[in-house]
């Protein structure tokens, strides 16, 4: 094993543990956490079997195997950054119609409260 | 039957003008709400205090959210008319009756109180750079629907029920005026007018917008005008 494999491997397991950590508290739901599992994964499968990446790279014309695996990390943050602003703005839709629906009510409640 | 005129008020942190802006509004006889966008003063004191009909939103949701609010609260309530009015002082009460005539008329469906209609308008008022904002806006709004609108920022609207029940279940939550306005011209369905208003000077505070901010405004409303032109009207 060369040292990038090795690299990879312990970054994998540690996002592993992370993401499961996280699963097991509760702290993100297990629909979000398909999309961050496939990383750790991906990640392993490279460390493990760099071969066909690295046909593939020099297929592709990069210098070295590190500089291709970059390129896929940040296209995938990418990806991932980009779904987080969708659900964002999708959730900030949700707030306010809430936020407007419960205020209208409690100022209804409180005129009903002093009609009595 | 009589026709049911609410006067939507918005306002975030506007204790120093509240109490004169309500005050005139009471002497107009027109039912109001005034929605308090989660002030951090204590505008909600004195609404309380006073005993004005307000909604107090739990957060502070800006501009577009808090309009809102005062719509689907005129439609819950069967109000058939809504009028925005701004809390600053800035608007002056008089001309609510201006606003409402071409509705009650069936001339419009949405009616803009302006400031920039004519040369002789009173817009000596505004700084430099938010009448070249404004003018820049209109162009732009003109350009793409092919309608001139001459003041299409102005917070000072009088819609008809149509126009509620629209606003109620789409409205924009950033700079709603100049984009709502745009997407109404641009549908087939819905008449707008402009009619000419003096503003007061400001009593307060400043404009949510100014000075650079305003650049900054006008950019993103252009983009928003250039994306909205290229999809569906929402309107329609």
């Amino acid at each position: 094993m060369t040292n990038i494999q090795i690299e990879m491997s312990i970054a994998a397991v540690l996002l592993l543990i992370l993401i499961i950590a996280s699963l097991k508290k509760n702290h993100i739901s297990t629909k979000s956490s398909i999309a961050w599992l496939l990383l750790p994964i991906v990640f392993l499968l490279i460390a493990i079997f760099p071969e066909p990446l690295t046909v593939l790279s020099n297929w592709l014309g990069f210098e070295t195997l590190s500089n291709f695996i970059f390129l896929i990390a940040i296209a995938l943050l990418i990806i991932l950054c980009f779904f987080l602003t969708v659900v964002i703005s999708h959730q900030q839709t949700q707030i306010t119609k809430l936020i407007q629906e419960v205020s209208i009510l409690k100022h209804k409640e409180h005129k009903n409260d002093k009609q009595k | 039957m009589k026709t049911r005129i609410l006067i939507i008020i918005p306002a975030y942190n506007e204790s120093q003008s509240i109490e004169r802006t309500i005050g005139s509004i009471l002497q107009t006889h027109y039912d109001y709400v005034v929605i308090n966008d989660g002030s951090t003063d204590n505008t909600e004191q004195i609404l309380k205090q006073q005993n004005y009909n307000h909604i107090n939103l739990l957060n502070n949701l800006g501009i577009g959210g808090a309009v809102q609010t005062g719509y689907k609260y005129a439609l819950e309530n069967n109000y058939d008319i809504a009028i925005q009015f701004d809390a600053d002082g800035q608007h002056n009460a008089e001309y609510i009756k201006d606003l409402i005539q071409p509705i009650i008329d069936q001339e419009a469906d949405l009616v803009i109180g302006s400031c920039f209609v004519n040369k002789n308008s009173d817009n000596q008022r505004a700084s430099k750079i938010r009448r070249f904002g404004v003018r820049f806006l209109s162009g732009t709004i003109k350009l793409f629907s092919g309608k001139r609108i001459y003041d299409p920022t102005s917070g000072f609207r009088a819609a008809n029920r149509k126009v509620i029940e629209l606003f109620t279940n789409n409205y924009p939550l950033e700079y709603p005026e100049p984009i709502s306005n745009y997407e109404l011209l641009r549908s087939r369905h819905y008449k707008i007018k402009e009619v000419p208003v003096k503003m007061n000077k400001r009593t307060t505070g400043r404009s949510s917008i100014h000075s650079w901010k305003s650049v900054y405004a006008a950019i993103n409303v252009f983009l928003s005008i250039i994306i909205l032109s290229i999809g569906r009207n929402k309107y329609d």
